[in-house]
């Protein structure tokens, strides 16, 4: 490929964007620079919005961008955009930061110095494209030894992805930190669904959560925290409807449990007894739907081992409690069951999950408004729709296979995007095994800690300047894509990823050629939304293929909100009842305690890390920034002679795998058996403001999964915390202005009179 | 002549911060870098206060509320200024006009909520940010006091937009970008003289109460009360620190 050839394709790239509809200011209002005399005497400048999808994260919410004199300035929801209505979150807001960011890679890159280090030179296109299509040629004789990794795809570059490595015959990988894969195999034995469901809390009476920490970073927590303001203060017909009463089941109080009308500390591990246990009231009561209890438990007295008063020592939740939980929750309808990220994170992390979302069916609450709702398929059959990750078994196997050599070794490895020597247990061994492969090109925006294992770095457009598509999931109910536009021309020397798939196909020729019919990703997205505009309905319709093109662009997507699931629900699955309870590395003797990473509100799984925005932003529990904390109960922290304030110790958090550092955070959030630390830090490289800040807690996590689905158990190993006599101060936001009052100015009120 | 106002219910806030953030992008908001933060001299227009009710595991509970400039209409911080910095707009804003500043920081001293901020460094961003920066907004430099404005560029970008469109303007169409944020739609924006409003409406649940009413302030941002089933009163409730 010629520089000449790039150039195009990266000047092609962002022409025939489509403002966002109805949001043009005439010419009229020019820039003027005011001498600011007052902040209200200045002067506005011309301003155009264009919608688009945000990637921040994979719910895939709708967006615009405000762009004057081709700068992209603020990025807000998108109103009409079904996931968020206009709303967005604080990791959506970071967008710009990520865009502008000062050490995105520049231009192509080539290693020069160790490959771990991220010492790169500058390289020319014309080198990088030449070498990009040397090593796909010389590999052509042997293509299965060529690996493609990637973040879980889906849409139109999920498509190109599939069709480049199926025609090529490479084989592609896909990672991500905070793995699905128990949420989608729970989905589909309780439901029988491949789609991830649309959870109506809106519209819920009773939300019974196990570890879904939905109002900060679960599956889509910008519609779940709309939904939540609905649930709680919401108005049906013009009256108040009832409050709706949400109560979390998680070890450590996570910002969702913090909201949480209460909170249920529950075992790690011990979520699946916990529903089992709720689940046995309510059959043994009659307090559900008959019907569907005899369709899950056929067997009469398979629930009897969970009775609240035999379960209660392995779950740690009072037998009363329990009843008391299965009777609000059969009452309350409709009552809403969901479960996810410490509830997955287990040796039994599916099983959790499937006890915890068959809870539904015994109270009527599937497929009905208020409970669960399934999603239909988006009506483009050959577009992918969903996506799981490699589990992290067969992330294993790979890296034995990067050991070894066997059964073949691997002679390329192409990755784009995904971080996998950041986000894999260290244990694993990916950063050491790399050494084996000949040859790595990264396609990320960024040096990553993965990146800068790589000879040659291709940039990829960062998501504000690329053609693209999202399809959520899950969706709100209905079939929704979201179209992604340039909002502003590549403000570095990047290329889309997906236009140069396609052009190393054409370069190639053959039948990899023949399977990438299109020339850009932009031909691609045309061709689906002329289908689209074929039939006729939904949120856009226009006569021609033009004009809905246009027209979808303008709103951002297309959706059809007539489209729901129609008919009735699937029965009631049979439920498992054979105990499986979690098992955890580390001996209980030598690691008296659980430790549970959980994801951060801010850095998210770690790949926002880079953003200072984010990093600046206080955790919702400890308000902590830019640092690394451990969540450490005051009983225990006054055993081991700890202290987590202003300024705290600094403890070694040790398990069997190995030990990072962390200022202790003393908290009444955790158990006294339990420590937390937020996934985030602890990046090798990752620009100027991740790079060497903090720890990362899945270097101290085994090698446990979950029994069904090979996800990595991220909360199944035990550490101790040992003192070493350092105190720091730390950068939180608690203490940054003096409290107003001396006690806290929230002002409660009590229950509501019925 | 509109009277701006806010609302904030405390019971929807999740204390999710996108408030936070979002004001920070639209108002050119210097990074709160870590050196900053540990010499306490973070910069937040609007934060969320994050309380323990109780300390003890496990029935210790956290209490979010967003705080941002009250935007009194019997503002303590704006008589104390020697040089009539900080005055009130004939829309109701509690307005500070930097160049004006000479950083005496009496306003901040008698600011009973905390919520005036001192730019003890010139602010600095890294070059290619400068991109992004909102060019409606001033950035303020060393030596000044900077504060919630309820992004009076907002207002006046769509006042102009009504105007030029020959209609008057609706509730609802003014969104400062914490507003617009707002997921849970906790924070609810508009005219407090129209009794119509959105704001006024829901100004009159019977949750409503203001922030340290007692000492005559008169904010103009108005607060629900986060309801908690289990609330036994406010004998039972302990002192707790944010």
């Amino acid at each position: 490929m010629q520089r000449r050839e790039f150039l195009k394709l990266a000047g092609a790239s962002a022409a025939g964007t489509v403002l966002f509809a109805g949001c043009t200011i005439p010419q009229s209002d020019l820039l003027l620079q005011s001498p600011a005399l007052l902040p209200e005497d200045l002067l506005a400048g011309y301003d155009q919005w264009f919608a688009s999808v945000c990637r921040q994260c994979p719910a895939g919410c709708g967006i615009i961008v405000r762009v004057m004199d081709g700068r992209a300035k603020k990025i807000d929801g998108n109103p009409v955009h079904p996931l968020n209505l206009g709303r967005s979150c604080a990791r959506g807001q970071a967008g710009v930061q990520a865009l502008y960011h000062p050490d995105r890679a520049p231009q192509p890159l080539s290693a020069s110095g160790p490959r771990g280090l991220g010492r790169f030179n500058r390289a020319s296109w014309e080198d990088a494209g030449r070498e990009l299509m040397a090593r796909l040629r010389a590999a052509q004789a042997q293509p299965d030894s060529v690996v493609l990794v990637t973040e879980p795809l889906h849409g139109h570059l999920g498509m190109v992805v599939e069709r480049f490595v199926g025609a090529y015959g490479a084989q592609h990988l896909t990672y991500e930190t905070l793995e699905r894969a128990p949420v989608r195999a729970a989905v589909k034995r309780v439901f029988n669904q491949d789609r991830l469901p649309d959870f109506d809390i809106a519209n819920a009476a009773y939300v019974l959560s196990f570890g879904a920490d939905f109002l900060s970073t679960w599956l889509s927590p910008t519609q779940y925290n709309r939904e939540y303001g609905l649930f709680r203060q919401g108005e049906a017909g013009g009256q108040r409807r009832p409050r709706g009463t949400l109560v979390q089941v998680e070890p450590r109080l996570s910002s969702t449990g913090a909201n949480a009308d209460a909170w249920v500390p529950v075992r790690p591990g011990a979520e699946g007894l916990l529903a089992l246990s709720i689940a046995q009231v309510i059959v043994s009561d009659g307090l559900g739907d008959r019907n569907a209890a005899q369709r899950m438990f056929p067997t009469p007295g398979a629930l009897d081992p969970f009775r609240p008063d035999r379960v209660a020592s392995a779950t740690g939740v009072p037998a009363e409690r329990v009843v008391q939980l299965a009777r609000d929750f059969a009452a309350r309808r409709p009552a809403l069951a969901i479960g996810g990220d410490s509830a997955a994170a287990h040796t039994n992390g599916t099983l959790n999950l499937t006890a915890i979302f068959a809870l539904n069916y015994l109270v009527g609450s599937v497929g009905v408004q208020g409970g669960v709702r399934f999603n239909p398929p988006l009506p483009l059959r050959e577009l992918p729709q969903t996506a799981t990750a490699t589990s992290f078994r067969d992330w294993r196997a790979f890296v034995e296979r990067l050991r070894t050599g066997q059964p073949r070794p691997v002679s390329l490895l192409l990755v784009h995007q995904a971080n996998p020597v950041y986000g894999l247990p260290t244990a694993v061994g990916l950063a050491g095994a790399l050494a084996n492969v000949p040859f790595i090109i990264s396609f990320s925006s960024f040096v990553d800690d993965t990146a800068a294992y790589a000879d040659l770095v291709i940039p990829d457009h960062t998501y504000l300047e690329s053609w693209g598509d999202y399809v959520p999931d899950p969706g709100p109910g209905y079939p929704v894509i979201g179209f992604q536009q340039p909002v502003v021309q590549p403000f570095v020397g990047s290329i889309q990823f997906g236009d140069l798939l396609l052009r190393a196909a054409q370069e190639l020729g053959g039948s990899v050629a023949q399977a990438l019919p299109w020339k850009s990703m932009k031909e691609a997205l045309q061709a689906s939304a002329a289908e689209l505009q074929r039939l006729n309905r939904g949120s856009v319709r226009e006569t021609t293929p033009q004009r809905f093109w246009n027209a979808a662009l303008q709103r951002g997507g297309w959706w059809d909100a007539q489209a729901t699931v129609p008919g009735a629900p699937p029965a009631a699955p049979q439920v498992p009842t054979q105990p499986a309870p979690a098992t955890f590395d580390g001996d209980a003797q030598q690691y008296p305690l659980h430790l549970l990473p959980f994801p951060s509100n801010a850095l998210y799984d770690g790949s926002l890390a880079h953003l200072p925005l984010l990093q600046a932003l206080d955790d919702p529990i400890s308000t902590i920034t830019w640092a690394t904390w451990v969540e450490v109960n005051p009983q225990t922290a006054h055993d081991l002679g700890l202290i987590g304030d202003q300024e705290s110790d600094v403890v070694a958090v040790e398990s069997p795998f190995g030990a990072v550092e962390a200022v202790v955070f003393v908290s009444p959030s955790v158990p006294p058996d339990v420590v937390a630390m937020p996934m985030g830090q602890g990046h090798r490289t990752f620009t100027r403001y991740a790079t060497g800040r903090g720890a990362n807690p899945l270097t101290l996590v085994g090698a446990r999964e979950d029994a069904e689905t090979g996800a990595l158990a991220w909360a199944s190993t035990r550490v101790r915390l040992r003192k070493i006599g350092r105190r720091v101060r730390v950068p939180i936001m608690q203490g940054n202005v003096s409290p107003i009052q001396e006690a806290s100015w929230i002002q409660i009120a009590g229950p509501e009179k019925a | 002549m509109p009277k701006w106002g806010m609302l904030v219910d405390l019971d929807r806030c999740s204390g999710c911060r996108a408030c936070v953030a979002a004001c920070q992008i639209e108002n050119n908001v210097p990074i709160n870098t870590e050196e900053i933060v540990n010499q306490r001299r973070g910069i937040q227009w609007i934060r969320i206060e994050r309380y323990w009710e109780g300390t003890e595991y496990p029935a210790a509970k956290v209490r979010n509320g967003a705080m941002l400039c009250q935007h009194c209409r019997n503002a303590p911080c704006e008589p104390v200024c020697p040089v009539y910095a900080t005055y009130h707009n004939s829309e109701g804003l509690n307005t500070q006009i930097y160049n004006r500043c000479i950083g005496t920081r009496y306003c901040a001293n008698n600011d009973p909520y905390n919520v005036r901020f001192f730019n003890y460094w010139e602010p600095q961003w890294p070059e290619s940010y400068y991109h992004y920066l909102n060019p409606d907004v001033t950035v303020r430099s060393k030596g000044v006091m900077e504060k919630c404005t309820f992004c009076v560029q907002r207002i006046r970008r769509t006042e102009r937009q009504a105007k030029r469109e020959g209609r008057a303007l609706k509730d609802g169409d003014v969104q400062p970008a914490c507003v617009q944020a707002c997921p849970t739609d906790a924070l609810v924006f508009g005219d407090i003289s129209d009794t119509g409003s959105r704001v006024s409406r829901l100004a009159q649940d019977k949750r409503h109460f203001r922030v340290l009413e007692s000492l005559g302030t008169d904010p103009v941002v108005f607060y629900l009360k986060k309801v908690d089933p289990q609330h036994v009163g406010d004998a039972a409730k302990q002192p707790a620190a944010h």
